[in-house]
């Protein structure tokens, strides 16, 4: 600890949860209002309940119902591990926290998943299927990496440390069987700054503090 | 870093998997060494590139034991070998670098699970087929360097470290001679065989 506060040291001490990617696109049909859609896409490559790919999808996040229905939906590979991942940190989060469509999804076995970086600016998609689902995220205009370390404190779970690389997408749309779900990027204070609310996190690890752990 | 800062100073030069596999000779030197990259963010884009010294007292190696430099990216290539393992000494150093050559790689991929028992990447080109292969994986440890203890001195770096207690380069069905030895890493013993996940090398500001 010093005047600034206090500092890393080269060897976290904490428990390792979970390493991967996980963009996310959160949209709204108008700047002042609620969310109307929600997106998190998940590439797990370490985890308690190892590796993983899929995406949460909340086209209607305050509908008590699930796909086909409404566009409410997980479409992954490895339920254990997006059961922890939901338990853990997704119903945590504060754009999640409270949403009834988070109870009544629908769960879909995840059949294939592409992803097309392109050129990491322009646009970058992450496309996955089910059985009679295509899923598409896909963000444009993409900004600079910000290496990114967060505290308990500061980070959305409010329990976990974290560290990821962000990019800023300043356009972003969600699609389902080619249907764009309703909405568009808008900003919001996030790092202690305004910032988008469609963005790529790749290199994301999520570490419980050594006291909490 | 403190940590009541979110965002770190300095500028991404490359974030992804790094893993690696240094083989030792009965004289500790080194005898075969191999560093896998699967980058999802570069200035020369995402993709994935193996470094493959098989033999370190030859240019270009032979059939059995090539060196060789596989990947997915030729401009990725470029800018890794310029701007990272170019700066890395061992690597460096090696009689080989100047001598690779860039092939395209026909298939890439991994396999097995980081918190259990085994895992390894598999590069195959038109004439090679080539495993990396960790076992004995000890449990993932955050790190977060500061420049004096990285490889290139330039860059801070975070990454989560898995080591492995055994480990094998298998070229075309044939294990490469050696053995994994010790090293020391921000002040901690670990071994030469090691998987690295969200690996991010930043430069610092000014």
């Amino acid at each position: 600890m010093n005047k600034a506060g206090p500092m890393r040291t080269a060897i976290n001490t904490g428990r390792i949860e979970w390493s991967g990617e996980n963009p996310g696109i959160y949209l709204k049909e108008n700047a002042d209002g609620d969310y109307s859609t929600l997106g998190l896409f998940f590439r797990v490559v370490l985890s308690p309940y190892g590796r993983g790919t899929g995406a949460i999808v909340l086209g209607e996040p305050d509908t008590p119902d699930g796909w086909p229905k409404v566009p409410n939906f997980i479409i992954g590979d490895n339920q254990r591990l997006f059961m922890w991942l939901i338990d853990g940190w997704i119903s945590k989060m504060p754009t999640f926290v409270g949403r009834i469509g988070l109870d009544h999804m629908s769960w879909i076995d995840l059949l294939g998943s592409t992803k097309h970086p392109t050129d990491l600016k322009s646009k970058y998609t992450e496309s996955l299927m089910g059985k009679g689902i295509e899923v598409q995220m896909i963000w444009q205009e993409l900004g600079v990496p910000l290496p990114v370390e967060l505290t308990a404190a500061n980070s959305v779970t409010r329990e976990h440390e974290m560290y990821a690389v962000f990019l800023e997408a300043q356009k972003a749309r969600i699609r389902v069987n080619n249907a764009p779900l309703k909405g568009s990027v808008q900003s919001r204070q996030f790092f202690g700054k305004t910032m988008s609310t469609a963005f790529l996190a790749l290199s994301e690890t999520w570490i419980t503090p050594k006291r909490m752990s | 870093m403190h940590l009541d800062t979110p965002i770190m100073p300095g500028r991404v030069d490359w974030t992804g998997e790094n893993p690696g596999i240094l083989l030792k000779d009965d004289n500790d030197d080194f005898s075969a060494m191999a560093l896998f990259f699967r980058v999802s963010w570069s200035p020369a884009g995402q993709g994935q590139l193996l470094l493959l010294y098989s033999d370190l007292q030859s240019d270009h190696g032979s059939a059995s034991q090539p060196n060789a430099l596989i990947g997915d990216n030729p401009q990725l290539a470029d800018f890794l070998m310029e701007n990272f393992i170019g700066k890395l000494g061992a690597f460096r150093q090696a009689r080989p670098y100047d001598h690779l050559k860039y092939q395209p790689a026909f298939n890439i991929r991994s396999s097995g699970d980081p918190t259990s028992h085994r895992y390894t990447e598999s590069i195959s080109t038109s004439e090679l087929f080539i495993e990396l292969v960790w076992e004995d994986l000890e449990q993932p440890r955050m790190l977060e360097l500061v420049p004096e203890q990285t490889g290139t001195k330039e860059h801070f770096m975070t990454t989560l470290l898995v080591p492995a207690k055994s480990a094998q380069i298998i070229v075309n069905g044939k294990a490469l001679a050696g053995k994994i030895g010790s090293r020391i890493q921000a002040g901690m013993e670990t071994t030469t065989a090691f998987l690295y996940f969200g690996e991010t090398w930043v430069i610092p500001e000014g």
